[in-house]
């Protein structure tokens, strides 16, 4: 059998083992030995756990546990509703201000804690309710949050960035960096068209109420005072001076990315001691018992995954689908877009972890052929997965938000959100278009590659 | 992925009709609860080395050099130890996309097939990883590094996880097969399965 047919089949049965149902892990695990039977020498079988084993015991990928840990601690803090509280009464004066508001604090938060979902349910139970009282439309406002805690997987320290490090064998410090630029960029995005909708939302209600129809809570005014701002200061500050920290230690050449984890993790759960009075074991037991749940699951998708991709290349799957595509010669552009195609359709069934294990050994080397930089490619393919986090049919994210706001119809919530997944869109384009947006950063400060 | 997130509150493990079963699930629960006591400590404690090797770096000039493969050993072993408490929440993540789209009777055969096949997996994983811990224990296998811990504890640890994993299926699978009374709704999905 020709090692493309090979691939087919292999492609084909992993399809139908993964959706019977099976637990994505012991999927990928079962199609691999499976192979090996029959496919490979049958002293490979003794192999299987080493191979679990080694490709495991990275400590990059084991950075991923206190990372999930830093974040859990900031995430079931009541850290997220300060912050959000904070740039509220600092940016209610601006026009949409309350839609800035809402996505700055999902970027902030988004860094600290590393997590979409835990970005959206810690900014969102506190925005969610408070741009509906302002007047805000459901879907508008389930739309910002939704598309603000997708920002969890770019900004770092992204845990989908840290396998796409392992796997394309990329410098983590660099694609960190150069996820920072995109970041901004779709923080932007967001916030312009947060001011655009609100005053749109606002001519509407106001025309309402100039016809003698209801006034709209958007027509009411708002003030804090410079001591109410100032106050809400020292509740947010410890948060961001570590998020600061965390970076100088990294970039500062002061820690690696797994010691800058393990501090952060510590850091978070000494803050969240001081700040919250979060550090009987009753409180930490949730925040660890979440954090194990999660990165037991990850990792032993991610050991399974690479196990998988092990079999892959040894029966030359890998490599003959790789060279296929090179031999295809298909312009640059149309590969690229034939490749984002098929991980946007992967992310309708599969977490970011699978899509990018799993398929990266196919199609680096003809983007890497194709004489795309992998570190930009990287950040290309993340926002592309952030859409997959915000787009039916899976969208994680709407599940938090209808979790958080359960009366907001799943259709307004859908409709809130694609806006947004146009505004990535354009990302994307704007990355093709200028790469400097997603390469300069990581160039300036450690020098071009 | 939702990273130290749950969309909805974890629900128990299952609870097996047979009164034997049922001990023993409550035997393996309780098990599985030490399991992740000691995993949490693990976790802090690896925060705590980290954390520490930087310090004694940068403020005291010692560089340490046993941090990353004890930061390694500890994470693969809490990883391990807590797999079968995460399955007996079934928290190990599927795609579910059939379980709507097939009769309630069909799907709890396909429940069935899945765990069995799973926990046959798990069986052979734990007997080649018992293997594993048996050659580099009586080889004396070490890592390659120069502070070079023997590799049999890991191996140990992994073996002893992917054990109590695949018991924790096993119970999975004999409850399918015991258990009379099955609702509608554990026809249509795992009953415990908590991630969307």
């Amino acid at each position: 059998m020709s090692p493309l047919t090979l691939g087919a089949l292999y492609g084909v049965v992993t399809l139908i083992v993964m959706f019977s149902g099976m637990p994505i892990a012991f999927a990928l695990g079962v199609v691999a030995t499976g192979f090996m039977y029959f496919f490979m020498p049958a002293s490979s079988l003794d192999t299987v756990t080493q191979n679990v084993y080694e490709e495991m015991a990275s400590i990059t990928l084991l950075s991923i546990p206190l990372f999930i840990l830093k974040g859990a601690a900031i995430g079931k803090s009541p850290a997220g509703k300060d912050l959000y509280s904070a740039i509220h009464t600092w940016l209610h004066k601006v026009p949409g201000g309350l839609g800035i508001a809402n996505v700055f604090a999902c970027a902030l938060f988004a860094a600290m804690a590393g997590s979409s979902p835990a970005t959206c349910s810690a900014i969102g139970s506190a925005g969610i309710p408070e741009m509906r009282k302002r007047g805000y439309s459901p879907g508008f406002a389930a739309g910002i949050i939704a598309a603000g805690g997708t920002l969890g997987i770019l900004l770092p320290p992204s845990i989908t960035m840290i396998l796409y490090a392992v796997a394309a064998e990329q410098s983590l410090g660099r694609l960190f960096l150069a996820g920072i630029g995109p970041g901004l960029l779709l923080v932007g995005l967001f916030a312009s068209y947060a001011v655009y909708r609100a005053r749109k939302e606002y001519a509407l209600a106001k025309a309402i109420y100039e016809g003698g129809g209801v006034k709209s809570a958007y027509l009411d005014n708002e003030h804090y005072t410079l001591r109410q701002k100032v106050e809400m200061l020292p509740r947010v500050l410890p948060f961001v001076i570590l998020l600061i920290g965390v970076m100088v230690a990294l970039y500062g050449g002061y820690a690696t990315p797994s010691e800058t984890a393990g501090l952060g993790a510590l850091l978070a759960m000494v803050l969240i001691a001081i700040v919250y009075q979060v550090w009987r074991p009753r409180d930490l037991a949730p925040i660890l018992t979440s954090t194990i749940k999660e990165s037991t699951m990850l990792l032993l998708i991610i050991g399974m995954s690479l196990f998988y991709s092990y079999v892959m290349s040894y029966l030359h799957i890998s490599q003959s689908a790789a060279q296929w595509v090179v031999d295809m010669h298909l312009s640059r552009w149309l590969l690229l877009a034939v490749i984002l195609l098929m991980v946007i359709v992967f992310g309708f069934f599969l977490p970011p972890v699978s899509i990018i294990l799993m398929t990266a050994p196919i199609i680096l080397p003809p983007l890497k052929a194709a004489g795309f930089d992998l570190i930009w490619f990287g950040i290309v393919m993340t926002v592309v997965m952030e859409m997959g986090l915000i787009h039916p049919p899976v969208g994680l994210n709407i599940f938090v938000i209808k979790n958080i706001a359960p009366d907001i119809p799943l259709k307004d919530v859908i409709w809130g959100v694609m806006p947004f997944v146009g505004l990535m869109f354009v990302a994307v384009i704007l990355l093709c278009l200028f790469p400097q947006i997603a390469t300069s950063l990581p160039n300036v400060l450690m020098g071009a590659k | 992925m939702s990273h130290g997130f749950e969309v909805a509150p974890a629900k128990g493990p299952a609870i097996p009709d047979q009164p034997a079963l049922a001990g023993f699930s409550r035997l393996l629960d309780g098990f599985n609860t030490l399991l992740l006591r000691l995993s949490m400590a693990a976790l802090v404690l690896t925060a705590l080395i980290l954390t520490y090797s930087v310090v004694v770096r940068y403020f005291f000039k010692t560089p340490t050099d046993w941090q990353d493969e004890a930061s390694v050993f500890m994470l693969v072993g809490a990883t391990f130890f807590c797999t079968a408490y995460v399955q007996s929440y079934r928290g190990h993540i599927g795609i579910e996309a059939l379980s709507s789209l097939l009769p309630a009777r069909v799907n709890a055969v396909r429940l069935f097939f899945v765990d069995l096949i799973s926990c046959l997996f798990c069986a052979f994983f734990s007997w080649k990883s018992w293997a594993l811990w048996h050659e580099a224990w009586v080889d004396g296998m070490t890592t390659s590094s120069t502070f070079a811990p023997p590799l049999w504890i890991p191996y140990a640890m992994m073996a002893f996880g992917m054990s109590v994993l695949t018991l924790q299926i096993l119970v999975q699978v004999l409850t399918h097969l015991t258990n009379k009374r099955i609702s509608k709704d554990q026809m249509k999905t795992h009953p415990e399965r908590s991630l969307p």
